[in-house]
């Protein structure tokens, strides 16, 4: 009798007991990182009679967390990794917003100036028609620096982002260590701490929004973090703090993630970091802002050299040579990698004559000695190495050319950023629509007695002598060379040395005297001169009419075709510059949307185990509900049988 | 499969927030009728749009200087003829001036009137497009690029014609050429009278018979009349000044018959004195406005009937050929304007295509997009509405 008591009892208890647990199950339906639990009944051990075992009723073994380590560290890698897609994509959208394309883009602004050059080759003298030029120089100016501008404010945003990130990573690992030490000493008591664990489970995950780790629990139920692998982050209650610190080259535009083991701040390479935000920052800026920057810093760099270069080889209204349309600062030496013991000093500059500005490529380059002179070059780009020896100085490489001075120790590192600075310091150099040079300082001149139809289609100035040298005149005379049938040219001036070729209409003849070369392009054919009529001439001369000449606008017009970006025309650089990030958008764009799909699969699996389902819990609530009723019915009947008892004393 | 009812929640809310993106995007795109708005929506598309946009503008660059360029060609043309106007009036004043009857009054009225003609010509010459560049400007030229100065007319330029490329004209024409390139005589040589012949001889400016024997030396032919006979025989000597040495001598002359030697040919008139002579030179490079302005002196300052005859043959003739290269410059002008039309029609055609290169990279389809986007519609709709109804399923509906 008191043993049925005694089991209504037991049961009224366990039975109220997985009721609470049922109701913290909904009371955290919605908490995040929440293992529903459920209580664990086992039959009390029966009690041994001469008739048998009488069993004594239910008792709670323990409360159990409803968790999968498993699939709990699989979601947790996944988010990392789906975190570093996701945040690399939303940070390349804001990229790619920069670089827009229409007739509002960087491209149309590049476009609109070199077209602008026509209406001056239309009136030489028209000063609106220079101005305008100017102008759209100007805006192509301003537009690059506007674009760099806003490149450099990503990248402060993403060093901000960065750098609370750390903070972020730093505190979770400190919580995460306390933890530790909560349920090394819940254990002790000998059962499971769900809640702690929960909490410790969820400060994981969240860590490994910001960076990827591995967990291995240890024996007195603490966990040690790792990250990239094998750098301990958490062991027990120690925490190694992360930071961020300079690249190895002091290079502005890139971050590191460090981390500090004992005092000793040891780099971590990116590559190794797997996800997380952090590892997505750093790829963006790391990579793909200095990409970008460098994309747009040689669009400037080679724009703004060549028009330049093709400015000195006119005269402007006032008859004097040309001097630079656009200043670009000097490009930056090359930055000595912090472990440097040398004392060498690399310049760097854009090779003239022939001009390197179409063999650009947009990357920066490692220079890494091996003596002193000597040693190997990494473009960061595609990672090709070639040997450079500056025992015979200068290197060039990509229409670069590299200078040392000072002695390099063997192991030394340079970093050679051409591009980094080509963009932001952009500026027209004058604002006097006259200083543009748009005549050419020599021409062509048909000879007075000319019977043939020779018509001049170009004459392309290649290079004037500095210091100036006064242009000797090139006369050339038509012949027809009865054997081949072709018209040949011969100089009578200069006499020295004479200039000879067969003629070919429409096909340039090359020609360099005294410091001047020069293209002569002549369409038509000569006179088949019989004497005493004198052959056909064509004269090449100081252009004595420079105010009326636009010969030099020609040209600038004539660089929209070329070859200067990768092959491509100079016009349809900021096309493929455009398509290129589009593409790296795009690619940004599906690996997130693979990686957070493999998130939301794994996590819905984890949630599977550990999550609340309240229908589920609504019908437990009703099954105990009856086992407590019932347990309550046990007892009532235990009394029932009591007063009977008494009752029966009582007569 | 056991679910987790908040995890059922967030991802159906996340699925949600992604079709309501996904609609977004979409109506983006329609409501600028663009299905490439960012270059990611597609790179290749992007690239090919801003390259096509590039083109167009280029070819709006290319039309608008070629409209310039025909203006000043046509202008150019129309300038040459009304200079070929003038030059036949001025023509038919020279011939006028050969009307035996008139004195030399009349005669220096005419010069008159050739020399306001000849002022307005070389007005002419110096014409500017409307930005103020000489349509005779060669390949390069002052403001002004002929400038009349006492020893002539002189061009201020650089001889020669630019070609023209596939998207241009020149928008200047050789001003050497038209102007300035008028050679003497008949273009080989010239005949003119000795400065002190007493008789009444004159000649034309003849032609050449056989070019492989012209020479391009100087002549001299002079008169020999023999007056001891009845009627008087009259005989000519012609000796080569350049080389030295007689070329033919003692023959016959006979008023109206031609003279020939060394491949040229001429006819000398009239009834020359003894001593007379007849100088005979290559053709130089003269020029349109010298030739004018030696016919209004030949007209003005002719001391007798055969002097007269002879400027007047020589002003017809040079005035012919100047007027010859003139009209040859016009069909020049017109061949240039009629090559313009043809860039023209192939630029329009080049643009049409372009943009349609650019439509078809970037551009929205209508009706697929406006199909799409009721697809996407539905799909969101039917999403809300069995969120809706699933979450409205609980257990605890049914309980208490």
């Amino acid at each position: 009798m008191s043993g049925l008591l005694n089991v209504g009892a037991r049961a009224l208890m366990a039975n109220q007991s997985a009721l609470q647990t049922i109701g913290n199950n909904i009371a955290n339906v919605n908490t995040p990182g929440y293992s529903r639990q459920s209580v664990v009944l086992q039959n009390v051990a029966g009690e041994f009679t001469g008739s048998g075992f009488y069993g004594k009723g239910v008792e709670i073994v323990t409360v159990q967390r409803n968790y999968s380590e498993f699939l709990t560290k699989q979601a947790a890698v996944a988010k990392s990794v789906a975190a570093s897609d996701s945040t690399r994509y939303s940070n390349l959208r804001q990229l790619e917003d920069i670089f827009q394309g229409g007739p509002d883009g960087l491209g149309a602004a590049v476009s609109n100036m070199l077209n602008s050059f026509s209406d001056i080759t239309s009136a030489p003298n028209d000063l609106t028609a220079r101005t305008v030029a100017l102008t759209r120089a100007d805006e192509t100016a301003t537009r690059f620096q506007a674009v760099t501008t806003q490149i450099n404010d990503l990248r402060i945003g993403t060093i901000g982002q960065l750098k609370t990130d750390v903070i972020a990573i730093n505190s979770l690992a400190e919580q995460i260590a306390k933890s530790n030490i909560k349920i090394a000493e819940a254990k002790g008591s000998g059962q499971s701490p769900n809640d702690l664990l929960d909490q410790r489970d969820q400060l994981i995950s969240e860590l490994n929004r910001y960076i990827q780790t591995s967990t291995i629990a240890a024996d007195d139920g603490s966990v040690g973090i790792f990250i990239a692998g094998s750098q301990p982050l958490v062991l027990g209650k120690t925490v190694s703090p992360v930071k961020i610190i300079d690249d190895n080259f002091t290079d502005i535009a890139k971050s590191q993630f460090a981390i500090t083991v004992a005092g000793a701040t040891q780099p971590i390479d990116a590559a190794r970091l797997g996800g997380g935000e952090v590892a997505g920052l750093l790829r963006f800026q790391n990579s793909d802002l200095v990409d970008a920057t460098n994309l747009l810093g040689r669009m400037a760099l080679a724009i703004g050299t060549r028009m330049n270069e093709q400015q000195a080889l006119g005269l402007d209204l006032s008859g004097n040579a040309g001097v630079a349309l656009f200043s670009l600062k000097n490009l930056p030496n090359g930055l000595p990698a912090s472990t440097n013991t040398g004392t060498d000093t690399l310049t760097v500059s854009v090779q003239s004559n022939p001009s390197g500005t179409t063999s650009f490529n947009p990357s920066d380059y490692v220079f890494s000695f091996a003596s002193a002179t000597t040693g190997t070059l990494t473009r960061l780009s595609d990672n090709v190495v070639t040997n450079f020896d500056f025992s015979t100085p200068p290197v060039v490489v990509d229409g670069l050319t590299i200078q040392s001075t000072g002695a390099a120790a063997a192991g030394d590192r340079f970093l050679i950023k051409p591009f980094s600075k080509a963009a932001s310091s952009i500026t027209t150099a004058f604002s006097s629509p006259k200083s543009l040079a748009m005549a050419s300082p020599i021409t062509g001149s048909a000879g007075v007695a000319n019977l043939g139809t020779l018509t001049l289609d170009r004459l392309a100035v290649k290079t004037v002598p500095a210091p100036a040298v006064a242009f000797p005149q090139v006369d050339l005379s038509f012949a027809l060379n009865t054997v081949t049938g072709d018209f040949e040219y011969t100089s009578s001036n200069p006499a020295a040395v004479p200039i000879t070729g067969v003629y070919t209409p429409g096909v340039p003849i090359a020609m360099s005297i005294s410091g001047w070369s020069f293209e002569l392009t002549l369409k038509g054919v000569p006179n088949n001169a019989v004497a005493p009529t004198l052959p056909d001439t064509y004269s090449i001369k100081t252009n004595t009419a420079p105010m009326l000449n636009a010969d030099n606008a020609q040209a600038m017009l004539d660089l929209r075709d070329l070859a200067m970006f990768d092959g491509g025309p100079l016009t349809d650089g900021y096309a493929s510059l455009m398509s290129e990030i589009g593409v790296k958008v795009q690619s940004g764009k599906s690996s997130s949307a693979v990686s957070s799909g493999i998130f939301t699969n794994i996590d819905k699996d984890r949630a599977g185990v550990s999550g609340v389902n309240l229908d589920e819990e609504a019908a437990k609530l009703l099954q105990f509900q009856q086992a407590y009723q019932a347990s309550g019915k046990m007892m009532q009947i235990a009394q029932n049988v009591f007063d009977t008892l008494l009752q029966s004393l009582g007569r | 499969m056991r679910l987790g009812t908040a995890n059922t929640y967030d991802n159906t809310l996340a699925n949600l927030t992604d079709r309501q993106a996904g609609l977004a995007d979409l109506q983006e795109k329609l409501s600028a009728g663009k299905k490439v708005v960012r270059a990611s929506d597609d790179p290749t598309g992007a690239a090919q749009a801003e390259r096509a946009m590039s083109r167009i503008s280029r070819i709006e660059t290319e039309q608008r200087a070629l409209s310039l360029q025909i203006n000043a060609v046509t202008a150019a043309e129309s300038t040459l003829g009304d200079a070929t106007g003038l030059l036949q009036d001025i023509r038919d004043l020279v011939i006028s001036a050969g009307n035996a009857g008139y004195s030399s009054v009349n005669r220096t009225t005419i010069a008159q009137e050739m020399i306001g003609l000849r002022d307005q010509l070389f007005a002419y010459a110096n014409k500017q497009d409307s930005n103020g560049i000489p349509l005779f400007g060669s390949l390069g030229s002052s403001n002004l690029p002929f400038t009349d100065a006492t020893s002539g007319v002189i061009f201020n330029g650089i001889p020669g014609q630019r070609a023209g490329t596939t998207v241009s004209i020149p928008g200047a024409m050789d001003g050497q050429a038209v102007w300035m390139n008028v050679p003497t005589g008949n273009g080989v040589y010239s005949v003119a009278l000795g400065g002190t012949n007493a008789g009444r001889a004159w000649s034309d400016q003849g032609q050449v018979v056989d070019p492989s024997l012209v020479t391009g030396d100087n002549y001299t032919l002079t008169f020999t009349v023999d007056t001891t006979v009845t009627p008087n025989i009259t005989t000519y000597d012609v000796v080569n000044t350049t080389a030295g040495g007689a070329v033919l001598s003692a023959q016959p002359f006979k008023d109206g018959q031609s003279i020939q030697f060394d491949g040229l040919s001429f006819t000398a008139r009239g009834i020359p004195a003894t001593g007379d002579s007849l100088e005979i030179a290559p053709s130089v490079r003269s020029n349109l406005f010298k030739v004018l302005d030696d016919a209004i002196a030949g007209i003005k300052g002719a001391s007798n009937s055969n002097t007269l005859t002879q400027a007047i043959t020589l002003a017809l003739t040079q005035i012919d050929t100047g007027m010859e290269r003139v009209q040859s410059a016009r069909g020049q002008a017109g061949d240039l304007l009629k090559r313009a039309d043809n860039i023209a029609s192939n630029q329009q055609v080049k643009s049409d295509q372009v943009t349609t290169d650019r439509s078809r990279a970037e551009d929205m389809d209508m009706v697929k997009g406006i199909s799409d986007f009721q697809n996407q519609q539905t799909g969101y709709d039917a999403a809300l509405r069995t969120y809706a109804q699933v979450q409205r399923l609980s257990l605890f509906n049914y309980l208490g």
